[in-house]
């Protein structure tokens, strides 16, 4: 019993107001001592437990979900005040539609009350400047939903501070392979660039010799500086038009070919990038944490291809409706000493390669 | 910040009601003291620049005090972490060791109610591989983790190293594991195959001692253990191969983009390079994939002992007991 008036004791003090003001300064004082050192650029987080919550702590599903999400908006505040630009959220797998039909609507339900007040109180996220995206397979939203959905992402679009990315049906297989299938789509659509008989390696090869018979004072100078750029869009020329820098004393015969036959750019082009540019995420920087919380330790189809690389991966034991401060803390600190160490390692072997 | 306990409790009876209790202006002033300021206030603050440039300067010193001192305390933590689990691992070592013997694996493994199908390893080769000593290392650590593999009665390993050192090697890979499998298993040792995507498998067939009527194999089926080596090369690029193949597929007219689906890629990565493991184990002391193909890694259970270095039997049995243990939820 005396356990039990204890526990009631403690809550309350915590809750009285000055102890509640001294958290809140804590708090502050934490993060803004945090974002002093490096911070991640891109954090996912896989928002697992939320069902497992509600069932330990015997309240509706629904209700875990909403705790679920105030863990969120908490989550989110951290991340952005301690510099954070763009936190990716799992919020609903396409395997959740195998879900029971209640907590599928439940979750909808839940998704656009919250987008509705977010767009009711249009500048929350721009205090933050941030921006909402939605990754995902926008068809199997719910009409009534995905309208919502796109006035919020179309309302925050102009916020380049941060970004929110919410993946909303989501799996990385679909992902990958609508990036996949994108690629395949521009490679066998669109023409091959548009490119001229004229070689831009002659017009600067030209310019150059210009300025030699000039005999300019300072052109000693100024040669330095563009025969470096000129290599350089030598090799762009390479890649793009193979033909043209084989023969550049003849203008080619090219547009006799473009006229009767479809020129395709080459599928050679594709790299690890190319599908990069048509992944979801296009546009973030790369992936430099990643958090799963209840401590399953599994990937469950999230961010596989941002995260296989050498995205640091985190498991956590708590349940995300508890995840607060507390526990992000320690993550950030380990993240922080490891990316400090990791410059410590590689600073020695820069010198050498100098020498 | 979080909200104060009231404000939280105003905040859910709201949220009960479906946002109808509170008008919009209410739950404005609710939210309004928890937003950071917005940023045309700056604009106003101009007159009073000098005494809020020395408050900001004076708090920047604050937090860059209480980064450091956080970050010592932290440090310190590390060590002491990584010294009690380093202690730790030692015990368990001795107290789970295989002594080369594949009947105490496979009692070992005997209690576990499911054991993967498909087991998968990350390996790593440490200063870039100069030197034999670090291939040496390698091989035997993938030889000694196949040992295991075909004592605890797993058919299917693959080995990840990211450079392909291995792929390199793989007659000699080859070699060293059958090796390592006589001396752990005696004369009747298990079928080996060792194949690496694109390559043709080496093969050796078990031995079965049947001229000794009296003993009876404890199992009927033949123990037979195949081993497939990944590299970085197997998991970005090989996916963008396929794109390649499938661009220009659709150049051709063969296929059209629309029929590239899930299954199909699915069915392809599967083919060429290797299906999904239902565990992976990481040596490493934090998780990290190191370009470990990311098709493959959907539902795959990943395990890793933290601060844990190199190769040992324990890390190996845990991952097991843990496996058995975990309960596999599709969709979360």
């Amino acid at each position: 019993m005396s356990d039990l008036y204890l526990s009631h004791l403690w809550s309350w003090a915590l809750r009285s107001p000055p102890a509640e003001w001294a958290i809140k300064q804590l708090r502050e004082l934490l993060i803004g001592a945090l974002s002093q050192g490096p911070v991640p650029k891109h954090i996912a987080f896989e928002m697992d437990g939320n069902r497992r919550y509600a069932r330990s702590h015997k309240i509706e599903t629904v209700e875990g979900h909403h705790l679920g999400f105030e863990a969120l908006a908490r989550v989110l505040e951290i991340c952005y005040k301690c510099g954070v630009k763009v936190v990716t959220v799992y919020a609903f797998s396409i395997e959740n539609y195998n879900r029971p039909k209640y907590e599928v609507e439940g979750l909808m339900q839940l998704a656009k009350v919250k987008l509705e007040q977010l767009m009711l109180h249009g500048d929350i996220l721009d205090r933050y400047g941030a921006s909402v995206r939605v990754l995902g397979q926008r068809d199997l939203i719910r009409p009534d939903v995905l309208e919502v959905v796109d006035q919020a992402v179309e309302s925050t679009k102009n916020n380049k501070d941060a970004i929110f990315n919410i993946c909303f049906p989501y799996t990385s297989r679909e992902e990958i392979t609508t990036a996949i299938r994108t690629t395949v789509e521009e490679y066998s659509t669109t023409a091959r660039p548009h490119s001229t008989p004229f070689s831009q390696t002659r017009i600067t090869q030209k310019l150059l010799s210009q300025k030699h018979e000039r005999g300019d004072s300072l052109a000693s100078i100024r040669e330095t500086s563009p025969s470096p750029s000129s290599s350089r869009s030598d090799e762009v020329e390479d890649s793009v038009s193979s033909s043209a820098t084989l023969h550049p004393e003849s203008p080619p015969m090219r547009s006799e070919f473009e006229s009767n036959v479809t020129v395709y750019p080459s599928a050679e082009d594709i790299t690890a990038d190319t599908i990069d540019s048509h992944m979801y995420t296009d546009g973030c920087p790369p992936l430099e944490l990643f958090v799963r919380t209840s401590g399953v330790e599994r990937l469950s189809d999230f961010m596989l291809w941002q995260c296989h690389q050498n995205t640091p991966i985190v498991f956590l034991k708590c349940f995300w409706p508890e995840f607060d401060l507390w526990h992000f803390i320690p993550v950030l600190l380990e993240w922080q000493w490891r990316q400090k160490r990791k410059e410590r390692d590689e600073k020695p072997k820069r010198r050498v390669k100098q020498l | 910040m979080p909200l104060t306990h009231k404000d939280q409790e105003v905040y859910r009876r709201d949220e009960k009601f479906g946002h109808k209790l509170l008008t919009p202006d209410e739950r404005r002033k609710l939210i309004d003291p928890y937003l950071p300021a917005p940023k045309k206030k700056s604009a106003v603050k101009t007159e009073k620049k000098s005494r809020f440039g020395v408050r900001r300067f004076l708090r920047k010193q604050l937090h860059l005090l209480v980064y450091t001192i956080i970050h010592t305390v932290f440090s310190v933590y590390i060590k002491f972490r990584q010294a009690y689990h380093a202690v730790r691992d030692r015990i368990y070592s001795v107290l789970y060791y295989h002594h080369r013997t594949p009947e105490l694996i496979e009692r070992d493994v005997k209690g576990l109610s499911r054991l993967p199908k498909h087991l998968s390893v990350i390996l790593s080769l440490e200063d870039d591989g100069r030197g034999g000593a670090e291939l040496e290392r390698l091989v035997n650590e993938a030889s000694e983790i196949a040992a295991w593999c075909a004592s605890a009665g797993i058919s299917r390993l693959s080995i990840y190293e990211k450079t392909g050192i291995l792929k390199g090697y793989i007659a000699e890979t080859h070699r060293a594991m059958a090796q390592k499998l006589a001396a752990y298993f005696g004369p009747s040792y298990p079928a080996l195959a060792v194949s690496a995507p694109h390559m043709p498998s080496i093969e050796t067939p078990g031995a079965v001692r049947s001229s000794s009527p009296e003993v009876v194999p404890s199992d009927a089926e033949p123990k037979h253990l195949s081993v497939m080596l990944l590299s970085a090369e197997d998991g970005r690029d090989s996916i963008v191969d396929l794109t390649k193949t499938l661009a220009e597929m659709a150049q051709r007219n063969k296929i059209s983009p629309a029929d590239i689906t899930i299954d199909l890629v699915d069915a392809e990565l599967a083919e060429s390079v290797v299906t999904e493991p239902d565990l992976l184990i990481l040596f490493s002391p934090s998780v990290e994939l190191q370009g470990y193909p990311p098709w493959q890694l959907r539902l795959t259970e990943i395990f890793h002992v933290p601060d844990n270095q190199g190769v040992g039997y324990q890390v190996f049995y845990r991952a097991l007991c843990n496996f058995a243990k975990a309960q596999m939820r599709f969709g979360r």
